[in-house]
């Protein structure tokens, strides 16, 4: 009982770094489904290739065990770079792979998802030459700048990784609920058609919807890179994963939702670890899910659907 | 329409003559110029060329074809050429079944390297032994693959069950640690070598804590708070992915934990453990199944020719080139004077009744009835300076 009490603050913070990260995916996904009624499976390996390009820019400042510029213009070079490549991807993959079968029917742009998900993990594969990637967090970052609280280590990877995360996250709320573009999105997710008759361009909204969510991804994927210290091209599956059951817990198609979603079950997965073997995190979240599907179908923030007859 | 189709129909019917008739003259022709040479003898590469394990899977594969390239510039075996295929099971024990049943209908196939995982092998053995078809295991190291009573199993690697007491051994003796924690990632290799290193340390009496994790993870923060918790002078990793344990260790120092580290074979990887932990793995033990090869004479040429063509070695490259040679060498054995004569049995006699091969692994390698590797030792190597260095050898008795 003293070790779990001991390990209760580390876990949390644990939890709340992973959970952020899964919010920010589950955001991706969210939206997508929200506007598209489409799992976009190619998403945590767009995530992927997000943070094997902020490797990639990280290598550019690094030379021989020491970083050549600030951590400050390196972090902002690699989000950006990540950023740009993951928006373009994503927007890419939405133009070619989905666009051309959104008259057919779900099943066919699932199909078509997946196969852009193994496409991405294959080249990624290919270029990487199925070699983990380590990010040099310690040359950005070091790891004597960390808080000591109540026995938890805050390291600043975790506290940067949780104070964007939050950002981004209000962010993207305020533009949900407050820009035009936010607006155009909920009212297509509600109706295409009609929102069509309103005068708003569904098609730009949708390529929107993938290269925000993409984006969102790239940022994500330099974060995990950052936490977990390397990466490689199969880290796209287990946290697309989790990332999706974020978003369904959160209620799928909702924001604030899959932000909601991605805290639950990043502090369930850690938390959880206090009392069972860590080898069961992954039983531990699927649990949870099973839970909230039970007692909530609609999942914690969704609104019930009506039936359609 | 229905005219059309005639046509169409009987313009294809001539088409389908002429193609017959082409390939007909062909295989004639060339049965008259190719009709005494003997098909390839394949030899069978087994191992994860893709999925999580491909680096170590590739850095096998590059070896045994560059042995296989080598011995057809000697002229094959007794002048049939040698070549390879590959059955990739990407580390998981129902692909290497399939690959197993792959090269068990090939008639070519006489002798396979691999498969390397242990618990792939431990499923693709039962077919193996139906096929009667000889492998050579580079890096499987599980005990009872070699207790099962399977003719075709050898392995040039000794087991977990020379390896966990040696590192129990130096844990005591040398580190003189009081308090073990031990990870392990649940694999047949993994879990199997923690067992070992468990029981080893259970019997001299040290603390042993032990706790898991899976192949998938890439988040340690939940052990490794753990770990922290039971204050622990080491942290034994029984792991089979070098990559996840050299992200582990960074993780731990973002958490404050400054235990050392050790682990088995499997870490001795430059690449994806010393340079994966920038500087993490300082000072990280590793028990290794042989010695360096760098530290072998016979080995320069080796290292020389296949650095020079694939870049940076690892442990399982040199294994897989000794596998492979030695896989040959039998094949010469049992062809005699007759290459067309060779049959798989024959190959699996052959590997079976290899004694005091030596080659660049820096002891004369034999098998014992069971299929295991005679004569090696286990070598303790420490992470200095981004390299590693050799501190301690013991004989390997199980």
């Amino acid at each position: 009982m003293e070790q779990i009490l001991a390990q209760l603050p580390q876990q949390v913070i644990n939890g709340l770094t992973l959970g952020s990260i899964y919010a920010l995916l589950a955001l991706g996904y969210s939206m997508v489904y929200g506007i598209l009624r489409m799992l976009n499976f190619a998403h945590g390996d767009v995530f992927m290739v997000g943070s094997l390009i902020g490797w990639g820019v990280l290598q550019l400042f690094v030379r021989g065990g020491t970083a050549l510029a600030k951590s400050g213009p390196v972090l902002v070079s690699m989000v950006f770079g990540a950023v740009v490549v993951t928006s373009v991807l994503g927007g890419t993959i939405e133009r070619f792979a989905y666009r051309p079968l959104q008259k057919g029917s779900r099943l066919t742009t699932l199909i078509s998802a997946l196969g852009a998900s193994i496409i991405l993990q294959n080249v990624a594969m290919l270029l990487t030459q199925g070699r983990a990637k380590a990010y040099q967090t310690e040359l950005v970052i070091s790891s004597d700048w960390a808080i000591s609280a109540l026995g938890a280590t805050i390291s600043a990877t975790r506290l940067i990784i949780i104070c964007v995360s939050i950002a981004l996250m209000l962010a993207m709320d305020y533009a949900v609920t407050h820009t035009m573009l936010g607006k155009a999105m909920r009212a297509t997710s509600q109706d295409r058609e009609a929102a069509e008759y309103m005068g708003i361009r569904t098609q730009r909204v949708i390529s929107a919807a993938f290269i925000v969510g993409s984006g969102l991804a790239g940022i994500a994927g330099v974060m995990i890179g950052l936490y977990y210290t390397q990466v490689d091209f199969m880290i796209g599956f287990s946290a697309g994963m989790k990332a999706f059951t974020a978003a369904v817990l959160g209620g799928i198609g909702n924001v604030r939702g899959a932000m909601a979603g991605g805290l639950v079950l990043g502090l369930a997965e850690s938390l959880g670890v206090l009392f069972l073997a860590p080898v069961y995190k992954d039983v531990i979240v699927f649990s949870v899910l099973i839970a909230v599907l039970i007692l909530r179908p609609q999942g914690i923030l969704g609104k019930p659907v009506d039936e359609k007859v | 329409m229905k005219r059309m189709f005639r046509l169409r129909f009987g313009k294809m019917r001539n088409l389908v003559k002429l193609v017959s008739m082409v390939i007909l003259v062909l295989c004639v022709g060339t049965g008259f110029v190719y009709g005494k040479e003997l098909p390839p003898v394949k030899i069978g590469a087994a191992g994860p060329f893709t999925g999580d394990l491909s680096k170590i899977g590739l850095d096998a594969l590059n070896a045994i074809q560059m042995a296989v390239e080598e011995a057809n510039a000697e002229g094959g075996i007794k002048g049939r050429k040698i070549e390879v295929a590959i059955g990739d099971d990407m580390g998981d024990p129902s692909k290497g079944v399939l690959a197993a049943e792959r090269f068990a209908m090939d008639k070519n196939v006489l002798g396979v390297v691999g498969p390397m995982n242990s618990a792939t092998v431990s499923a693709a053995l039962p077919a193996y032994d139906r096929a009667g078809l000889v492998i050579i295991s580079q890096s499987a190291t599980n005990p009872d693959l070699s207790e099962r009573g399977y003719r075709v199993m050898h392995r040039i690697c000794p087991r977990d069950d020379a390896q966990g007491p040696a590192a129990a051994r130096f844990i005591a003796e040398e580190i003189k640690a009081k308090n073990v924690y031990i990870i392990d990632d649940k694999g047949t290799y993994g879990q199997g070598l923690a067992d070992q290193v468990a029981a080893a340390l259970n019997q001299i009496r040290v603390k042993v804590t032990r706790g898991q994790i899976t192949l998938e993870d890439r988040d340690f923060s939940p052990i490794l708070t753990r770990v922290k918790a039971t204050q622990p002078d080491l942290i034994y990793l029984g792991l089979s992915n070098p990559a996840q344990a050299a992200g582990l260790m960074k993780q731990a120092i973002g958490l404050g934990l400054s235990a050392r580290f050790m682990g088995g074979d499997c870490m001795k990887e430059k690449d994806q453990l010393v340079a994966g932990a920038g500087g993490a793995a300082e000072g990280m033990y590793i028990t290794a199944i042989g010695r360096d090869i760098a530290e072998v004479p016979a080995a320069r040429e080796f290292i020389r020719k296949f650095e020079g063509k694939y870049g940076a070695m690892s442990v399982f490259s040199g294994q897989s080139y000794e596998a492979t040679k030695i896989l040959i060498e039998a094949l010469r054995v049992a062809a005699g004077d007759n290459p067309a004569g060779l049959t798989k049995a024959k190959a699996l006699d052959a590997v079976h009744s290899i004694r005091d091969y030596k080659g660049i692994m820096g002891f004369p390698i034999g098998f014992d009835e069971k299929g295991d590797v005679l004569g090696a030792s286990i070598y303790v190597y420490q992470v200095e300076n981004g390299d590693f260095r050799e501190v301690k050898e013991y004989p390997a008795e199980v």
